[in-house]
């Protein structure tokens, strides 16, 4: 075993990133939660005049879980594993540390500028690129300086050959600057009128099937490069690191990461299936999700086969626990996304309460539990304190497995049925349900989902309290520890 | 067997870039060579239909509504007619959305009126008793920003040659123009409609976002 | 099979069935295949992901971990030169020649049109429903026309037909006085009836108000004598002179006909014209339906 004793690692920025992880999470879960409530108690809607209503503060939850929480957590980690893999500390260079602070700080900033335009209603109406292009141009910015940092600490770097982890964190990087940047192509209203009008105000570059054939470009890879790439490369990391098991098959890592960066990008146009955009377009969509499957499943099949003879640790360690278990999800979303996909099986779930519950299978099973898993483990190391309690830990476990489980049954009964219901016709053909008979049907799954949602934010309160008291009262370390985290019982 | 790339981290990131580009080339070149056609009869939106959907992305009822009418016989029936690319030329950005938490709404102008609007945009329940649709009475006073969407008007128009002032066109000319046309149109939405409060603004002068989204509502068709 | 694989997919067995109960209960036709494909897609789903990681979690209890490693180490980590899973390597190899072969030949990539597929559906419908309902009885037509209201009408004459106080026309009566009113003021010329044109205030004052009051009150009682005007248009007992003219008496398939071809504009409010989306047995359907309301 080679030993990083004598490196100080600086987990200044890690630390920064983490503490917005946990903000962010719980801010986006909470409104995620209350736009849950929002469609099974309609009257809820109220609460804060028009900043309240639910299609206000739909955008607010996507983005402030996406380019808040996600975000936060692929950097919180990245400042972390990316020193230790390439076994260099952030201290050494006074310029990436800057670099570093800078990055967090701009971010912090450009996620308040967001929030609030969002809120007051400036937004393209683009999913998952609302933000107008004040807001982009600091996004642009804070990803360069991510890349300065990536390849900063890279270009002084003692380990030679880069790690996995670090593959899937280069190819983030790169697939979501290119992707940002196409799909955020818009000319500024008031530069062009001669300063008239609101001065946020922008006209998407694209026009009509063209802008939706690339918003679906970037839609379906920003969830590959964002809830996807980022997080497998905190798997490879964390799991083995945790369990101190070595990675079960170079040649399976391999694959599956060219694999992936190879067929995902293709698949974006399913997204828009049975739309105007070219037939031969949407089939190629098609047949490359199926495709995926097996690329995705390399990586999780690839990190439970590490955990191959740990059953022991497995029932230990919630940590681990975690870990498989986001695995698990990751492949439920990656066979249910490529069935969806299939243009007979879209034709029902499309537009239906089914993708919500396909998105949630990977965001809450998969990418909150990975980052919640990677944050536990880096904070005995980080904060030099066991980690404050393992029981609390054990039942925010089952809380939110209980709270996938309930969110994502409902949600697939409900688009199931409604999908259904949309298409049935009665005993002479006409269509045999108004549309509100389809939407009046839906009430108990919506109440099941809330309560799922609740359930999850709970939970989340869990780890973040655990968390707090990580930082703050827990036992002192006089060693880092080199595999299981500690934590009290 | 690719150690050495790993080894090499400049190339490494020139060969995943490469790979990643490859497939977004072949998959939007193509259409964007043969660039989204009008059809036939298309006619620009006038700046208060543009304000008016201006209203639509502020309060984001792409959250609940697509506008994109999928060729099935069960959605032709509901909805009519289903939807062509040439539809959509001047949409920047398109509005087809994901989640139809309500009904869509790419021909609504068809099957629904000011009234009937006015009515549901107030409270939804008044109408569909079972409705989880958010009422939106703030449409009612807010004032519709129509500056802006004439600058949205006068930034295509210069960009993207869209058809604005042609002969039995749709007319923008200058900003006061527009904005004396827009009051024009507003004032024949206002006349079906019955609160009280929009009738005033709109005789001062002034255009709720109720009477711009109506606007808008009414010329999806 | 042992008892986790056994509960995994026990577990994909719960969801599926609950799913099929609850669509059942909405009278859902599954041999469409549409919905059985979903259903099938759901099952594969369901299955494969907790059966394959049930067998994985599995072997973390049973096998041991074991390879020649890597000379590489990171932060500790240790990785193995373990060849590729075997069902893993072979599934991808399956689904990429499926690939090819569905883009050269199973499926040539331009060889389907949606809109073709479209106009293929609806035509065998149309001709299927054209020919079936032809000769449809009073209360086949009077079932359909209820259907086709609760879907399309509905949202502004409400579920029952009663107009949502007073939003649309309230089916339970032909008109009210204040409708009547209006159309004596403003005259009408909008239905498109061979009469053409009614010109506006053709009655006025106690006339105007006691003719409305007769018509509101469905014709029943004395005629008031200036209905005498209205007459020659509408027919002395309002029945619109064989449709030359609207019946004011009650809904005729004329009127709900005329109203849907050409949308209406009156004192409530405005009616969309339903022109493109309605067959002519749809219509017919409606006219009987609408009947029924005001009869009972
Ligand atoms: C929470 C979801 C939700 C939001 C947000 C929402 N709607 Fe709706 N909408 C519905 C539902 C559900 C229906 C069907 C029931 C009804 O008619 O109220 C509907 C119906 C409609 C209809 C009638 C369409 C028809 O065919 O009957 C229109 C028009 C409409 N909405 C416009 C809007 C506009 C404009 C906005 C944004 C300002 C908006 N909606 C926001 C859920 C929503
Ligand atoms: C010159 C012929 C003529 C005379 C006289 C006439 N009507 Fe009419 N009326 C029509 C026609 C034609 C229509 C349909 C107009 C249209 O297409 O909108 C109509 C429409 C109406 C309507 C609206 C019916 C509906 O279903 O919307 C009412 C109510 C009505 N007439 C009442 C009267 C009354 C009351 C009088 C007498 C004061 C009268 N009409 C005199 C020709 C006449
Ligand atoms: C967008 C709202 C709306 C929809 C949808 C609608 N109606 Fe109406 N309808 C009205 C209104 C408003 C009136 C009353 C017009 C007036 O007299 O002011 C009306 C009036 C009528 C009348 C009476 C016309 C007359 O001349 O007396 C008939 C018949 C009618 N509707 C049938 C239907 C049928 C059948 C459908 C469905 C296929 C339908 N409507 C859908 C709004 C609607
Ligand atoms: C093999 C991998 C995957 C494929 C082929 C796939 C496929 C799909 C399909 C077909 C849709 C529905 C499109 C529609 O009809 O509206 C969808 C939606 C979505 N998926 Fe996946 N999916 C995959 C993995 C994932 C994962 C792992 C996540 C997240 C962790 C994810 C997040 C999403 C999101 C956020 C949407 C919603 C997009 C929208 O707003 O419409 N997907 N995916
Ligand atoms: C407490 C937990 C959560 C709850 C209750 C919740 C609830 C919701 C609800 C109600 C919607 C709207 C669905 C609709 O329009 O029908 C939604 C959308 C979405 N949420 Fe969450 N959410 C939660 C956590 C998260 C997290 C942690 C993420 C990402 C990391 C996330 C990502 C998304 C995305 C991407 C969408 C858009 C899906 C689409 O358009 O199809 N959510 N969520
Ligand atoms: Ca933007
Ligand atoms: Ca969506
Ligand atoms: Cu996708």
């Amino acid at each position: 075993m080679q030993s990083n004793a004598a490196l100080e690692y600086d987990y200044s920025v890690a630390k920064l990133f983490t503490y917005t992880t946990i903000l962010f999470g719980f801010l986006g879960m909470l409104i995620g939660t209350l736009i849950a409530s929002q469609l099974a108690f309609p009257e809820l809607n109220y609460l804060l005049g028009e900043y309240g209503t639910f299609s206000r503060l739909r955008p607010m939850h996507t983005n402030i879980v996406i380019f808040g929480f996600t975000l936060s957590g692929i950097w919180a980690t990245f400042y972390y594993v990316g020193q230790r893999t390439l076994k260099v500390s952030m201290a050494e260079s006074k310029f990436l540390m800057f670099i570093g602070k800078l990055h967090f700080w701009l971010y912090f900033f450009g996620a308040l500028v967001a929030v609030v335009t969002l809120l007051m209603g400036i937004s393209a109406s683009k999913e998952y690129a609302e933000f107008e292009w004040p807001v982009d141009v600091v996004i642009v910015l804070v990803w360069v300086l991510w890349g300065i940092s990536i390849f900063g600490l890279i270009g002084i770097r003692r380990e030679k050959s880069l790690y996995i982890s670090l593959w899937y964190y280069i190819a983030c990087f790169l697939g979501i600057a290119m992707l940002y940047l196409f799909n955020n192509m818009e000319v500024p209203t008031y530069f062009v009128s001669g300063g008239i009008g609101s001065i946020f105000h922008s006209v998407s570059m694209y026009s009509g099937t063209n802008d939706a054939l690339v918003q679906w470009w970037y839609g379906h890879n920003a969830v590959a490069f964002g809830f996807t790439v980022p997080i497998v490369a905190m798997i490879y990391y964390y799991l083995p690191k945790e369990s101190g098991q070595a990675v079960y098959s170079y040649k399976l890592s391999l694959l599956s990461f060219w694999g992936l960066m190879f067929v995902y990008l293709w698949a974006g146009s399913h997204h828009v299936l049975w739309s105007t955009v070219p037939d031969w377009m949407q089939t190629m969509g098609s047949i490359f999700s199926v495709v995926l499957i097996l690329p995705s499943w390399g990586s999780a099949i690839n990190m439970l086969l590490t955990m191959k003879g740990e059953w022991n640790q497995l029932t230990e360690n919630p940590l681990i626990k975690f870990m498989v278990l986001a695995s698990t999800f990751y492949m439920l979303s990656t066979l249910e996304g490529p069935i969806q996909a299939v243009k007979s099986v879209n034709a029902i779930a499309h537009f239906t309460d089914w993708i919500p519950g396909h998105v949630h299978d990977g965001v809450l099973g998969w990418v909150v539990f990975m980052i919640m898993a990677a944050l536990f483990h880096m904070a005995p190391r980080m904060f030099k304190r066991e980690i404050y309690s393992k029981k609390l830990m054990e039942a925010q476990f089952w809380l939110q497995t209980t709270a996938v489980v309930l969110y994502f049954t409902s949600m697939w009964i409900a688009g199931i049925t409604q999908g259904m219901m949309w298409r049935a016709v009665d005993e002479y053909g006409n269509l045999m349900y108004s549309f509100i008979d389809t939407v009046a049907v839906l009430h108990p799954y919506y109440t099941i989902r809330t309560l799922a949602g609740v359930l999850y934010l709970v939970g989340f309160l869990m780890f973040a309290f655990n968390m707090v008291k990580t930082m703050t009262a827990s036992r002192k370390l006089e060693e880092e520890p080199q595999f299981r985290s500690p934590m009290a019982a | 067997m690719f150690h050495w790339l790993e080894k090499n981290p400049f190339l490494f990131s020139v060969g995943v870039f490469l790979v990643i580009a490859f497939a977004g080339l072949v998959e939007i070149l193509p259409n964007f060579a043969e660039a989204s056609r009008p059809v036939v009869g298309l006619k620009p939106y006038t700046v208060l239909e543009l304000a008016g959907k201006e209203v639509y992305k502020k309060d984001h009822c792409i959250a609940c509504h697509s506008q994109l009418i999928r060729p099935f016989k069960a959605e032709t029936d509901r909805y009519g007619q289903y939807s062509l690319s040439g539809e959509y030329a001047y949409d920047r950005p398109f509005l087809w959305g994901s989640k139809r938490t309500g009904p869509d709404l790419h021909r609504v102008g068809n099957y629904r009126t000011t009234d009937w609007h006015e009515n549901h945009m107030w409270d939804p329940k008044s109408v569909v008793p079972q409705s989880i649709m958010p009422a939106y009475q703030h449409m009612f006073t807010n004032i519709a920003d129509i500056d802006t969407a004439y600058a949205e008007a006068l930034t295509v128009k210069t960009v993207f040659d869209t058809p604005y002032d042609t002969p039995n066109g749709v007319k923008l000319g200058t900003l006061d123009e527009a904005k004396a046309a827009a009051l024009e149109e507003a004032k024949a939405i206002a006349a079906d409609m019955k609160n009280q409060d929009v009738k005033d603004a709109v005789a001062n002068g002034q255009i709720p976002e109720i009477v711009a989204i109506i606007a808008y509502l009414n010329r999806l068709k | 099979m042992n008892s986790l694989m056994i509960k995994a997919l026990a577990f994909a067995a719960v969801l599926i069935i609950a799913t099929l109960v609850v669509v059942k209960q909405m009278n859902i036709d599954l041999s469409d295949p549409i919905n059985m494909i979903t259903m099938l897609g759901a099952v594969a789903i369901a299955a494969l992901t907790f059966g394959v990681s049930a067998k994985y979690v599995n072997q973390m209890k049973t096998d041991r971990a074991e390879g020649e490693l890597t000379e590489e180490n990171w932060d500790g980590i240790g990785e193995y030169k373990n060849e590729l899973p075997g069902g893993w390597a072979y599934s991808f190899l399956g689904v990429l020649i499926w690939a090819m072969w569905y883009f050269i030949a199973g499926y040539p990539v331009n060889a389907f049109s949606q809109i073709g597929m479209w106009n293929e559906e609806v035509k065998a419908y149309n001709t299927k429903f054209e020919e079936t309902h032809k000769n449809a009885d009073e209360a086949t037509l009077q079932q359909m026309g209820e259907s086709v209201f609760l879907v399309q009408c509905a949202p502004c004459h409400g579920e029952t037909g009663d107009g949502l106080s007073g939003k649309a026309q309230d089916f339970g009566s032909r008109m009210s006085k204040e409708q009547v009113l209006y159309a004596i003021q403003n005259g009408s010329n909008q239905l498109g009836y061979p009469m053409g044109a009614m010109p506006p205030m053709m009655a006025q004052g106690a006339d105007a108000e006691a003719i409305a009051e007769y018509v509101a009150g469905g014709m029943k009682g004395e005629q008031p004598a200036a209905f005498a005007v209205c007459s020659s248009c509408h027919g002395a007992d309002g029945q619109g002179n064989s449709g030359m003219a609207p019946n004011l008496a009650v809904y005729d398939e004329a009127v709900v006909s005329h109203t849907l071809e050409h949308g209406k504009k009156g004192q409530i409010g405005k009616m969309p014209s339903f022109k493109t989306m309605l067959t002519p047995v749809q219509q017919k359907a409606l006219a009987v339906y609408i009947q029924s309301l005001s009869a009972n």
